[in-house]
């Protein structure tokens, strides 16, 4: 027994973990940025699977890993564009046109899957060049640090320097303070002289680059190759995530690692008979109690400072 | 260049229909505390809110410091160094006092914002004009009084010299205001210009210069504060005409059909909490209660109609006990409610005029049949409703969204006063109506009333109040503060028990003394304290 | 009338909007539109497969959309009903192999009410979680959707597995007759189509669908009027749960026989699809249900007629939900912001006064 514990919860869970998590803190930190700015972000899945795509598309024309995450991002913003005319400009209601962009991204990729490749499913070619891993070789002799640390895909050392520049804009730049004002209180905005509305539309850029990366990623890094529906609900436990961390990008990347971790060992633990079904919907279970905690304790806070029997 | 730093000038502003400013004209010396005052509608608020540039003013010049100003907008605004603090404070709960202050004048160091400079020239401030501020709280931490100073420090890091303040004692205890009142001395001190927006006259005569008084979006004049008083405000802000008294009858107030026992209710703000509070309604009468909005009026009524839970204290309903029953139960029990807000409570403006009609007893025979709606049965009804309460449009299928206030606002009455129930509560029942439909509401409660019903009026119209009611409740931050009957009611009396009635404190502690007394016998007490009050007033404006 | 000619002549307009932007991805692959649409056209309507196949697309569709657009009528965004499609299916497929002792008519009935009951207790989770503790529906229903299809792959794959290659269950006792063979229409559709007249009814003629309609459109009002709005919001609820499960049902006894892991895929994103197109106006949903089903059907045909991917279909579909969400009117816009401006005026007036919502 001890001795399987042991096989699963071994060092090398720690990067499969991190692996795992990789593409969905990213897409989380895509949903995090319009969260701020009070925009729920249902499409950022669809924003990843075209920044996926288009990833693959140009490396695999071009050669370059680096136009492919270039192209993806820009992508991703363009398809962010949309929703965010849409949404602020001809008041689509935010549920409806993000599930509009998702249905949107998962037929235009099949659709390009099939003008451009000429095939359907998915498209691996040896030309698709991926996003390089960081081979250090000092690391090579160190045992704990080697088979922690080594040979990263350079997006995976990326979100991490990522994370902390996200926390940075938000709670320490002064895009950032307006971005949560406006998120909360749009006229006390407005009455500070921002105009609200142009900074939802750069929250939505930004998302909608952050979203591509992710897609990029995920077909360049993650794996090598375009897959169709390849983000597989990524986007949707990335907005979770963002729930579970409040829009904080620290948190949030936390609530990531816990789909990651379960993930992960989900996969191991297949193999010793436990379902893996229900080591991966465990997650999604724990977010959903998480929500219903986190707004009950608030309702009983509001309903004690509102009593009439306390006096504040 | 003109005496004035601000002027404003034949101003118009109206909303869709509803029109806010008519005439407004202002002015401000530097230098000086001048304040706005007028009843709730008046229109102070939306001419200090085009002053600030929120709105685009209709017609009419706004000049700043001797310039005309075209387009307005905050920003613009700011530049001009005008700043406001407004009535619902526009701070961001989840951000913290420092960030608040700074936000959109923010100090940069490289890409980061300099929090150390921005502290520093806060600090400035707060020791320059003795405020006590916690920067590093959030704001949703923080106290009433507190966040007001953070208001009032936003106006000042962003270079105002003159500073609005729409309403800013609504929400502070006296020892609060009386914090802020040396604050906005210091600030007088400083040269700088102040506006103050009020309902409180006492606080009025004790802070201002100068008084602009506005009535109903129209300018009703400028005075310096040695030349008025508190009834001559009064006077100027509620209007003197002569009161259109309805036939009333008073002789069949029978038994109680509404009693409130020492009710304890919930509310946001803090003077809206109701603490102790009880009153009671007799089959036959109107009881008004007079009260400047946001006094707790809205949490009682909702208490009442099972809207807002009771935390203490019994609600009783024609002998039944309704405290914390849901709204249907209280409704079967015997109530009819025209609520405050038509636009969201009143009314669901997507739907069509029959299908409002009959929204309260949906469920009962005979406009369902079984889980059938019965078609038949809610066409007679709505054209019976159409004609006999003289709704126009009269095709009733036409969604409620077409009609205009005072057609919206019958189709309300109609339903709640068609169903002949034992208690009609009425909120704001006149409020943004034009003046037939005001005319043809008030008949309606009036023949509720003669058909037996109790009717509890709550309306900030003292007007309304006064020709309406039997008996008149005041009630100022969640208390009753007097009562009075009709005979004795007037507005200046009214006015004061309003206003916290400090102004003369004669007054109020008589008829504070004599509240358990007062009832439809006890005429030689009230005559006293009415006669008092109109001497008073004769030193003002007569 | 007036109101529902315009919203009718709005999604026409949307939809010759969609047509167009299809046409010019088509051209832009250099192939020709006009073709590539009429052999999309002859796929689904032209041949007796063809036809079979858009009413056993049309068949779940009708089911979802409804689905979808009663909860809508409540206010609720339940993306949730592909689980419901995913458990009532596999509860269906449960009794349905397991119960062989009932009696065939009660057989058929215990799979109905069965996959029911389970959808509909699926359902209460987010409706209570949305109606007493403002939990996101909309997040909840999209996490419970990955659970449910966990749930049922767990079962296929596990206890309930037929022990072959893909993750299905065993054969279930009864199945819903098969019409217009060999595609895999089937009975069920009338169920459907009856299903769906009934809450179309219930939702305009019916004291319920009054509720369910006011509380959708002024929840405040409802409450006022002595209507419980959080009862009635979970009532839809529950409602559209309950037609995610019939249509689970009708999938497993009527199409397959039995249990297929991922049967429901794409059923209740496709449903929403529908409903969101025309707003949740209920009438017009079946047909835009039946739109896209033809649509689907036809795109193989077309895909092999011309050489115009079938994906293109998704790709309409997807445009025209996209410009149904806008309201791009300009003269309303103007008078939107007009009333927008009164509305900030009134809220800002009335914030104060509190109310607990």
């Amino acid at each position: 027994m001890s001795e399987n514990l042991g096989k699963i919860f071994n060092l090398s869970l720690i990067y499969a973990t991190f692996r795992a998590s990789t593409p969905i803190i990213y897409a989380a930190l895509c949903a995090a940025i319009t969260q701020q700015a009070n925009i729920l972000n249902i499409g950022t899945e669809g924003i990843m699977l075209v920044g996926a795509f288009t990833a693959v598309a140009v490396s695999y024309f071009t050669g370059s890993w680096m136009l492919g995450i270039l192209a993806a991002m820009l992508g991703g913003a363009l398809i962010a564009m949309i929703m965010a005319v849409s949404h602020i400009k001809y008041n689509s209601e935010i549920c409806a046109i993000g599930m509009g962009i998702n249905l949107l991204a998962i037929a235009l990729t099949k659709f390009m899957l099939q003008v451009f490749f000429h095939t359907s499913g998915s498209f691996s070619n040896p030309s698709i060049v991926p996003i390089p891993k960081l081979h250090m070789t000092f690391l090579e002799n160190v045992p704990v640090l080697n088979s922690l640390f080594n040979d990263w895909r350079f997006t995976e050392w990326f979100v991490i320097i990522f994370i902390i520049l996200l926390q940075f804009i938000f709670y320490k730049t002064v895009w950032g303070l307006r971005l949560r004002a406006v998120g909360q209180f749009p006229m006390a905005a407005e009455t500070a002289g921002i105009q609200a509305n142009a900074v939802k539309y750069q929250a939505m850029l930004i998302s909608g680059l952050i979203g591509g990366l992710a897609g990029a990623h995920l077909s360049l890094g993650y794996s090598t190759q375009f897959v169709e529906n390849m983000t597989n609900s990524r986007g949707f436990m990335g907005v979770a995530a963002m729930y579970f961390g409040g829009a904080n990008p620290v948190l949030t990347a936390m609530g990531c690692l816990l789909f990651g971790f379960s993930d992960s060992v989900g996969a191991r633990l297949q193999a010793y008979g436990i379902p893996a079904q229900f080591i991966l919907m465990m997650p999604y279970i724990v977010t959903i109690v998480v929500l219903a905690i986190s707004m009950a304790v608030k309702i009983q806070a509001t309903k004690k400072k509102q009593s009439s029997l306390i006096t504040n | 260049m003109s005496e004035f730093v601000v002027e404003m000038k034949n101003i118009v502003k109206s909303f869709g229909e509803v029109h806010a400013v008519k005439d407004g004209q202002f002015n401000l010396i530097k230098g000086e505390i001048h304040s706005l005052i007028g009843e709730n509608g008046a229109g102070k608020s939306t001419m200090m809110k085009l002053l600030y540039g929120m709105y685009p003013i209709d017609s009419g010049e706004i000049i700043v410091k001797g310039q005309s100003m075209g387009k307005l907008d905050p920003k613009l605004a700011i530049q001009h160094g005008i700043g406001m603090v407004h009535q619902e404070f526009m701070l961001v709960n989840d951000l913290t006092v420092l960030e608040n202050v700074i936000l959109g004048f923010e100090p940069k160091k490289g890409l980061q914002i300099d929090f150390d400079k921005a502290r520093k020239e806060i600090q400035h401030f707060i020791d320059q004009y003795n405020m006590e501020i916690q920067l590093d709280k959030k704001v949703s931490q923080i106290s009433v009084g507190e966040a007001q100073r953070v208001e009032i420090i936003k106006t000042l890091m962003r270079g105002a010299d003159i500073i609005i303040l729409d309403e800013p004692t609504a929400v502070l205890t006296p020892q609060e205001t009386k914090k802020l009142f040396e604050i906005l001395n210091n600030l007088k001190k400083e040269q700088k210009s102040l506006v103050f927006i009020s309902h409180k006259l006492n606080e009025v005569m004790e802070i201002s210069d100068r008084i602009s008084v506005m009535r109903q979006g129209l300018h009703m004049g400028i005075v310096s504060k040695e030349e008025t008083s508190p009834l001559d405000l009064t006077k100027k802000m509620i209007g003197r005409e002569v009161f259109l008294h309805i036939d009333k009858t008073y002789e069949k107030a029978g038994k109680k059909i509404l009693d409130v026992q020492d009710v304890w209710i919930p509310s946001q703000k803090e003077s809206s909490k109701i603490r102790g509070l009880s009153l009671h309604v007799n089959e036959g009468e109107i009881v008004g209660i007079a009260g400047i909005d946001g006094n707790g009026q809205s949490e009682l009524i909702e208490a009442i109609t099972g809207l807002r839970p009771v935390e203490r204290g019994h609600i009783f309903l024609d002998g039944k006990e309704i405290t914390n029953l849901s709204p249907k139960k209280v409704r079967e029990v015997g109530l009819a409610h025209i609520p405050e807000d038509r636009n969201t409570r009143g009314l669901n403006r997507t739907m069509s005029i029959e299908e409002n009609l009959v929204a309260v007893e949906v469920d009962k025979a005979p406009f369902s049949r079984g889980m059938v709606m019965n078609t038949a049965a809610m066409d007679r009804h709505s054209e019976e409703m159409v004609k006999r309460f003289d709704i126009r449009p009269t095709d009733y299928k036409l969604p409620t969204s077409s009609l205009s206030g005072g057609n919206a606002q019958k189709v309300v009455v109609a339903r709640e006063v068609s169903m002949n129930k034992k208690l009609l509560v009425a909120a704001q029942p006149t409020r943004g109506v034009d003046i037939g439909a005001i005319e043809s509401i008030q008949k309606t409660l009036e023949e509720a009333k003669k058909n037996g019903a109790g009717v509890l009026l709550v309306s900030t119209e003292l007007e309304e109040i006064t020709s309406l009611s039997d008996r008149i409740i005041v009630i100022h931050e969640g208390t009753i503060t007097g009562e009075l009957s009709a005979g004795e009611a007037n507005e200046n009396n009214l006015g004061l028990l309003m206003m916290g009635g400090t102004v003369d404190h004669q007054v109020k502690e008589d008829m504070t003394k004599q509240q358990p007394k007062v009832d439809v016998e006890d005429h030689q007490a009230k005559e006293g304290v009415t006669e008092h009050q109109l001497q008073e007033g004769g030193n003002g404006d007569e | 009338m007036n109101k529902s000619l315009n919203s009718f002549l709005k999604i026409l307009f949307t939809f010759f909007l969609a047509i167009l932007v299809g046409a010019i991805f088509i051209l832009a692959i250099g192939e020709n539109p006009i073709d590539a649409y009429l052999a999309l056209l002859k796929g689904a309507l032209g041949t007796k497969l063809g036809r079979g196949n858009v009413i056993a697309g049309f068949t779940p569709l009708l089911l979802t959309a409804t689905a979808f657009a009663v909860a809508a009528k409540a206010g609720a965004f339940n993306v949730g009903v592909e689980g419901e499609v995913i458990l009532g299916g596999i509860t269906a497929a449960y009794i349905g192999i397991n119960w062989g002792f009932l009696s065939v008519p009660l057989l058929y009935l215990a799979c109905f009410t069965g996959a029911i009951v389970v959808a509909m207790l699926w359902g209460l989770i987010p409706a209570i979680l949305k109606a007493y503790f403002n939990v996101s529906e909309v997040c909840v229903t999209i996490l419970m959707n990955t659970v449910a299809l966990y749930i049922g792959s767990y079962l296929v794959s596990g206890p309930m597995s037929a022990g072959v290659a893909t993750p299905q269950s065993k054969p279930v006792l009864v199945t819903i007759p098969k019409i217009m063979k060999p595609s895999s229409a089937n009975m069920g559709v009338f169920i459907a189509i009856l299903v769906v007249l009934a809450v179309i009814w219930m939702t305009y003629k019916t004291k319920w669908g009054y509720k369910i309609r006011t509380v959708g459109t002024n929840p405040a009002h409802a409450d006022y009027a002595g209507i419980n709005s959080k009862k009635v919001f979970i009532g839809a609820m529950l409602l559209s749960a309950a037609l995610g499960g019939v249509a689970g049902c009708i999938e497993v006894l009527g199409v397959h026989g039995y249990y297929l892991d991922g049967f429901a895929r794409d059923l209740g994103t496709n449903g929403m699809l529908a409903a969101l197109i025309v707003k949740s106006n209920m009438l017009f949903t079946p047909f835009v249900a039946f739109f896209l089903a033809v649509l689907k059907a036809g795109a193989m045909a077309m895909q092999q007629a011309t050489s115009v991917p079938k994906s293109i279909v998704d790709t309409i579909s997807a445009v025209f939900i996209i410009i149904a969400t806008m309201d791009f009117v300009i003269s309303l816009r103007q008078r939107r912001k007009l009333e927008k401006e009164l509305k900030t005026e009134i809220a800002s007036n009335q914030k104060e006064k509190g109310g607990d919502k």
